[in-house]
């Protein structure tokens, strides 16, 4: 029974492997390595079986690896004798035998309902806990950033300018990009409902009103937790790894006035800033959509949308941005403080920040609708 | 601990005018090595002489701008994937163990790949490999986060011997390690190259390493490289390469080198 293998390593023999001889003596042939392993342990166990003892010749055997060197010791220790071990075989014999070898520690398993309940409870144990963790961060932020302005000697111009630049300038195709594509996605669905009544006219209401209040700032906001928040906290959270924040500690540097409060009050200025873009660049999808649909020239459009906005329309989109902006820093800059150790540790980090901010600007935007419909914005 | 030198006198890996270089600047201007079977190799050189390029070179994972690296007689790039797997281990500088998996899990990953083993074969086999590289079996259950610098290496060279490679590339195995966990390690190699036969190319600074486990040296200097048996290099009149193994530190890992000889 031979057992070829595909590609001989370079300048070794073909891997093949042979038991031969009858009555008590057997001898071995060929190479004993992991690939001829199986086939060795087969063919072997049957020529065994008859015999309680037996003796396997091993002088024939041109390779034999740790594996082969494994079960030839099991063998062993079942009383069989070996004869004729070349010596390089003795030595890897003698070494492999030697090992005590214990059976891998298996983990414990927990059943599947219980490892569910287990989830359960950790996640809203983690949830609460986070809860109180972002809020004592967005005390501390804050008061940093406070601190901050009321010693504007302290305050980092490059740092911010060049956050200005990262967060918001080299944002600003995306943004523009994405606030055309939703205004004309609102355009289209509300020429196709209001056709029916006779109202489709009253799109460029819809989109002009829709954008502004909130569409052009929720955007926005969405596109920079992914962009800005992220990075943030990669960041940061790279230094963390790194110890550069232990570093900045040791030299009387704060990391919240150094990494933390540019950013913050980099983003702050920003998204306002964006949401204003995003804002025109709606109004110009909406145009679009007005000529190609509607058949509304630019010029009628913009006095249409003139009639059809208020300047609440425009302030209510434009006052949350701050606070979203400030928020997002936050989260981003709390979860890049937050790595511990290894690398991975920061993609988790990262991937925990994105998903906060986007689900607290949400959220947050959803309260400030209901509060914005109460007060009769 | 005398290390098994020139069993076959036949180059295993060999490095044919190697050039490399990064932007412009050239790190190795056409470097040839051959890598004895059998042999236990040492790469020394000044910080950035481009040892672990050279390693990552001869292993394969590097492409030279100019030069080959022949493997037997055949490039190292018409390697198959589970040729390669079965001739070459590589002990990375930081271990390089997945970090999501358990170092059984890492150790086994190979042979799950590359062999038809059953698992409970593969779990003997991967408890054998811990024993191997001095491990005891519940550190199998850990992750390699949980582990400290010295078992992380040893961790990772149970993973680079879990196919029984021929050839035993170290990047760097004793460093960031405490003199005994270092020790530990170089006799750890010298029993995998006396006992497996296997051939080692080790990457370090460290000379006691250098002087007490390796038959033979290869220095970087000026982007050229000097290999030679210890004793022909300590003679050597390379003003590096002299002041190198004649500091005060070699005087150190010189009696460490009379001392394991000595007890044989």
């Amino acid at each position: 029974m031979r057992v070829g293998r595909s590609t001989p390593p370079t300048g070794q023999v073909a891997s093949t492997f042979a038991v031969s001889g009858e009555g008590d003596r057997l001898a071995l042939e060929g190479v004993l390595d992991i690939h001829t392993l199986p086939e060795a342990q087969r063919s072997l166990r049957q020529a065994l079986k008859q015999r309680k003892k037996g003796a396997l010749d091993l002088a024939n055997l041109s390779g034999l690896d740790t594996p082969g060197a494994l079960f030839l010791c099991g063998l062993g220790d079942k009383g069989v004798a070996f004869t004729g071990v070349r010596a390089e075989h003795k030595a890897l014999l003698d070494l492999v035998c030697g090992l005590e070898l214990k059976p891998l520690p298996k983990p414990k398993s927990v059943p599947r309902w219980r490892q569910f309940i287990i989830g359960l409870g950790r996640g809203a144990d983690e949830a609460w806990h986070d809860t109180g963790d972002v809020i004592t961060f967005i005390g501390r932020a804050a008061s940093a950033v406070g601190n901050v302005l009321i010693h504007p000697r302290s305050l980092r111009l490059p740092a911010i300018s060049r956050q200005i630049e990262e967060t918001g300038v080299n944002a600003l195709p995306i943004i523009g990009l994405m606030a055309v594509m939703i205004s004309i996605v609102i355009g289209y669905q509300g020429v196709a409902q209001l056709r029916p009544y006779g109202g489709e006219d009253f799109t460029i209401n819809l989109v002009a009103v829709s954008m502004l209040r909130e569409m052009g700032v929720l955007i926005t906001a969405i596109m920079v937790a992914g962009r800005s928040g992220s990075a943030f906290a990669a960041e940061i959270g790279v230094m963390k790894a790194r110890d550069e924040i232990d570093a900045l500690n040791v030299m009387g540097m704060n990391p919240m006035a150094l990494l933390v409060v540019p950013r913050v009050i980099g983003l702050v200025i920003t998204l306002p800033l964006l949401t204003f873009f995003s804002d025109v660049m709606g109004l110009v999808g909406g145009a679009v959509i007005s000529q190609v649909q509607l058949g509304v020239s630019p010029v009628q459009y913009v006095d249409r949308v003139h009639h059809a906005l208020d300047a609440s329309d425009l302030f209510v989109g434009l006052f949350k941005a701050p606070v979203f902006g400030f928020l997002i820093a936050v989260i981003g800059c709390m979860h890049g403080l937050r790595v511990r150790g290894s690398a991975d540790s920061v993609g988790r980090e990262t991937t925990r920040a994105v998903v906060k901010t986007i689900f607290v600007v949400i959220v947050l935007d959803a309260l400030f609708s209901i509060l914005f419909e109460k007060l009769g914005l | 601990m005398k290390p098994a030198t020139q069993r076959h006198l036949k180059p295993i890996v060999s490095a044919r005018d190697v050039v490399n270089r990064f932007g412009t600047q050239k790190v190795h201007d056409g470097i040839s090595l051959d890598v004895l079977r059998g042999e236990v190799l040492g790469i020394a050189g000044g910080s950035g002489s481009g040892k672990s390029v050279l390693l990552k070179t001869l292993a394969g994972l590097h492409r030279p701008d100019s030069g080959e690296v022949l493997v037997g007689d055949k490039p190292v790039d018409a390697l198959g994937p589970a040729e390669k797997a079965s001739l070459f281990g590589v002990l990375f500088q930081q271990g390089a163990l997945f970090s999501s998996l358990s170092v059984a899990q890492n150790v086994m990953l190979p042979m799950r790949e590359h062999t038809d083993l059953p698992p409970e074969e593969q779990e003997r086999l991967t408890a054998m490999k811990l024993a191997l590289a001095g491990l005891p079996a519940d550190a199998g259950v850990k992750l390699p986060a949980e582990l400290s610098g010295g078992m992380v290496k040893r961790a990772a060279f149970a993973r680079a011997l879990a196919l029984d490679p021929r050839i035993l590339f170290l990047d760097e195995p004793t460093s960031d390690l405490d003199p005994l966990t270092a020790g530990g390690i170089d006799a750890l190699i010298a029993q995998l190259n006396r006992s497996l036969g296997i051939t080692v190319v080790i990457v370090t600074h460290d000379l006691t390493t250098l002087f007490t486990v390796c038959s033979r040296l290869a220095v970087l200097v000026d982007k050229k490289i000097t290999v030679g048996t210890l004793d022909k290099l300590m003679r050597s009149d390379q003003p590096w390469i002299h002041d190198f193994l004649h500091g005060p530190r070699a005087q150190g890992a010189m009696s460490a080198r009379k001392h394991n000889h000595g007890n044989g």
